[in-house]
């Protein structure tokens, strides 16, 4: 028995694994599992967790399980992104191939982790141990341990997916064992694929999903991770992303659920000349908590970042933001600009905002900046003074604050118009400009 | 002048006094009549309480009226929000028009004339009716439309700025028009623009107050009266006569500090 009782219910609480599981996986398992022991859950003196508040994490992850309800197809269309594109739905750590919908592409590989563990493991294999299980955060050694299923795309040298692919993980139970999937994405030379990874959840249960990609020479990712599960849930992910020479990523995150939510982002920049774009909202009210860490690593030189993410908070609302660049020695050449910026829209939110740049090289353009603010008093009044009602003057504001880094970002029209939807829902203007 | 809106009276303030936020007295008992169709120059120094009383009107915190009454059509403008003021039919140009990253000129826009529209028991404007009517309200201005799908004011020139606040004007179609320092900072093309479209949006059913600080304005907008504000009091009004006057002589003819 561990000494903690709340790791113990969650190392007990394993669900049933991927039938008939290659040794090695077992194996992989079992060293993130190790991992997780040593680790432990975190604590306040944890500093990647320090402005949390932890007893409603440890009160989720101790929770007993319930039962589960399969959701119609009805309750999913609301969260879809439109009827065209690819699709993969994940319902409480499993495939719903009812739900799901891939067409077949040359040079594409496409479907579930546990399809692909039966059927092409050595892709499997290399998806997965591309990542790396033993890191120094709890949760994504918890998910290495556990998790029950994910999507793989694999994606040969050349290959460009025409069409997004929609990634849907539901939550339907709603308390017990954290719901973990884990995705991996591999991206040959040249390639280019577009994923759009969404979190939706009924109650107060947990997830826990991890989402790794790497990128060859010159591949392009565009990924998009829309956060909306109840403000009752526990909402834990990673991406963790490598970037080889002029590869390409554009990470795009929109943040609404979960009574906490945390996304941690891991990008390393492995080769020259790589690029990566990270704009993100988090839109927070009532009691909710949100913590985003991206983590950037100028491993060479001549890579570029730009990051812009912007929150806005509501009643006692706390937002995190923990922004790290760390440029290597010898990262020569390299460009890489933070930008954190909160809006308060009421006394008892707040804000914690720690953007970071760790420099060893020379020659490098870097800058990072945060703010917290509320709205500007004169906006405010010209609008007004233009007929429209304050509660409508400050919403029309709000929503320009909040849609500026999905205005920004690199983007299909038709993911930017959904996005979009589901900002104006939070926001309760309800119109789609 | 149409008799239908012939001496109406839009605008009436009677001894009207107010101070600022550290409690200065700035407006010292006003009295002013404002009937449609007409047009009114307020001119006056630096100082003397232009930019208060126009933001007074429109309804900027801020500003604490201390005593006298305004009626706006009859009503008690004072107890008025400002977006009631403006749904009501108030406008005011900035002076200095606020930049508002974010927003799309054109949907603020139609927010705004819908707000209006719904006060008026009018039926709301869908895009492409809204577009119809920006296209004819252009062409009556002779402005670019692709100041329209910028964000409100951003990167906006100074004469773009104020043709946009004219813009707005003709879209919102108020009784009452307020312009502060609709001249300032134009050079003489900026200048003729803006004056020419004040012009087109003068009406029988209008009444427009223009604040200025220079004569120049007046050379391209004839106005009905002219009054001069001094040390938060109106301290003389004429016809367009004293406008001149006081371009060749100066404030300090009138024992004013120019």
């Amino acid at each position: 028995m561990l000494a903690d009782p709340t790791m113990q219910t969650l190392l007990d609480a394993r669900p049933s694994a991927i039938a008939e599981e290659p040794a090695w996986l077992t194996d992989w398992r079992e060293a993130a599992r190790q991992r997780f022991v040593e680790l432990g859950l975190p604590t306040p003196r944890n500093e990647a967790w320090r402005f949390t508040d932890l007893r409603p994490l440890r009160a989720a992850l101790s929770a007993q399980a319930n039962a589960s309800i399969s959701p119609s197809a009805g309750e999913l269309t609301p969260h879809r992104l439109t009827d065209a594109h690819h699709r993969l739905v994940f319902v409480d750590g499993r495939l719903d191939s009812a739900q799901s919908r891939v067409g077949l592409l040359r040079g594409v590989w496409c479907g579930s982790m546990a399809e692909a563990l039966a059927t092409r493991p050595e892709l499997a294999e290399a998806a997965l141990s591309a990542a790396d299980a033993h890191d120094a955060r709890p949760f994504a050694a918890l998910n290495a341990a556990q998790f029950t299923d994910g999507m793989l795309l694999a994606l040969e040298p050349g290959v460009v997916m025409d069409r997004p692919l929609e990634l849907v993980c539901l939550r339907m139970t709603p308390s017990g064992p954290p719901v973990q999937l884990r995705h991996c994405i591999t991206l040959g030379a040249g390639s280019q694929a577009t994923v759009v990874e969404s979190a939706f959840g009924d109650g107060a249960g947990c997830s826990n999903h991890v989402t790794t990609a790497a990128l060859a020479d010159q591949a392009r990712l565009t990924y998009v991770k829309l956060q909306a599960e109840p403000d009752t849930a526990l909402h834990l992910a990673e991406l963790r992303v490598q970037l080889g020479r002029a590869a390409k990523l554009d990470g795009v995150f929109l943040s609404l659920g979960g009574r906490l939510s945390r996304q941690d982002i891991q990008v390393a920049l492995a080769g020259e000349d790589a690029e990566l774009a990270l704009h993100g909202t988090y839109l927070l009210r009532g009691a909710q908590e949100a913590v985003i860490a991206p983590f950037v690593d100028h491993r060479v030189a001549n890579c570029r970042t730009t990051e812009l993410f912007k929150a806005v908070l509501d009643d006692a609302a706390h937002g995190v933001f923990l922004g790290s660049i760390a440029v290597r020695e010898g990262a020569d050449g390299t460009q890489a600009h933070q930008q954190n910026r909160n809006l308060l829209i009421s006394r008892t939110a707040r804000a914690d905002t720690r953007p970071e740049l760790t420099i060893y090289a020379d020659e490098v353009k870097c800058s990072h900046g945060a703010t917290v603010g509320d709205l500007d008093e004169s906006a405010l009044f010209y609008l007004q003074a233009r007929g429209l009602t304050p509660a409508a003057a400050r919403a029309m504001l709000i929503d320009a604050f909040a849609a500026e880094p999905i205005d920004a970002a690199a983007l299909p029209p038709a993911i930017r118009d959904w996005l979009h939807f589901h900002l104006a829902a939070w926001l309760g203007t309800g119109e789609v400009r | 002048m149409n008799t239908e809106h012939a001496m109406e009276e839009i605008l009436q303030i009677e001894g009207l006094r107010a101070r600022i936020a550290d409690g200065r007295e700035v407006l010292k008992g006003i009295d002013l009549t404002v009937r449609s169709g007409e047009v009114h120059a307020i001119m006056g120094p630096n100082g003397a309480g232009k930019s208060t009383l126009s933001n007074v009107l429109a309804g900027r915190p801020g500003y604490e009226v201390t005593d006298g009454a305004v009626r706006y059509l009859g009503q008690d403008l004072l107890a008025l929000a400002a977006d009631e003021r403006a749904r009501a039919g108030v406008f005011l140009a900035f002076q200095y028009p606020v930049e508002i990253p974010g927003v799309n000129n054109m949907y603020f826009l139609r927010a705004a004339l819908n707000a209006v529209r719904r006060h008026n028991g009018e039926p709301e404007l869908d895009a492409a009716q809204f577009l119809r009517v920006v296209k004819a309200k252009l062409k009556l201005l002779d402005i670019r439309e692709d100041l329209l799908h910028r964000a409100v004011n951003v990167g906006f020139s100074g004469g773009e700025k104020k043709r946009n606040e004219i813009f707005q004007m003709a879209m919102l179609e108020p009784r009452l028009a307020i312009l502060d320092e609709t001249d300032s900072g134009l050079d003489i093309d900026a200048l003729r623009l803006v004056a020419d479209g004040v012009n087109r949006l003068r009406a029988p059913a209008r009444a427009i107050v223009l604040i200025t600080h220079y004569q120049r304005l007046l050379d391209y907008v004839e106005p009905d009266f002219v009054h001069v504000l001094a040390d938060g009091a109106i301290v003389a009004s004429g016809d367009k006569t004293l406008a001149t006057e006081l371009e060749e002589r100066g404030y300090a003819h009138l024992g004013l500090a120019a």
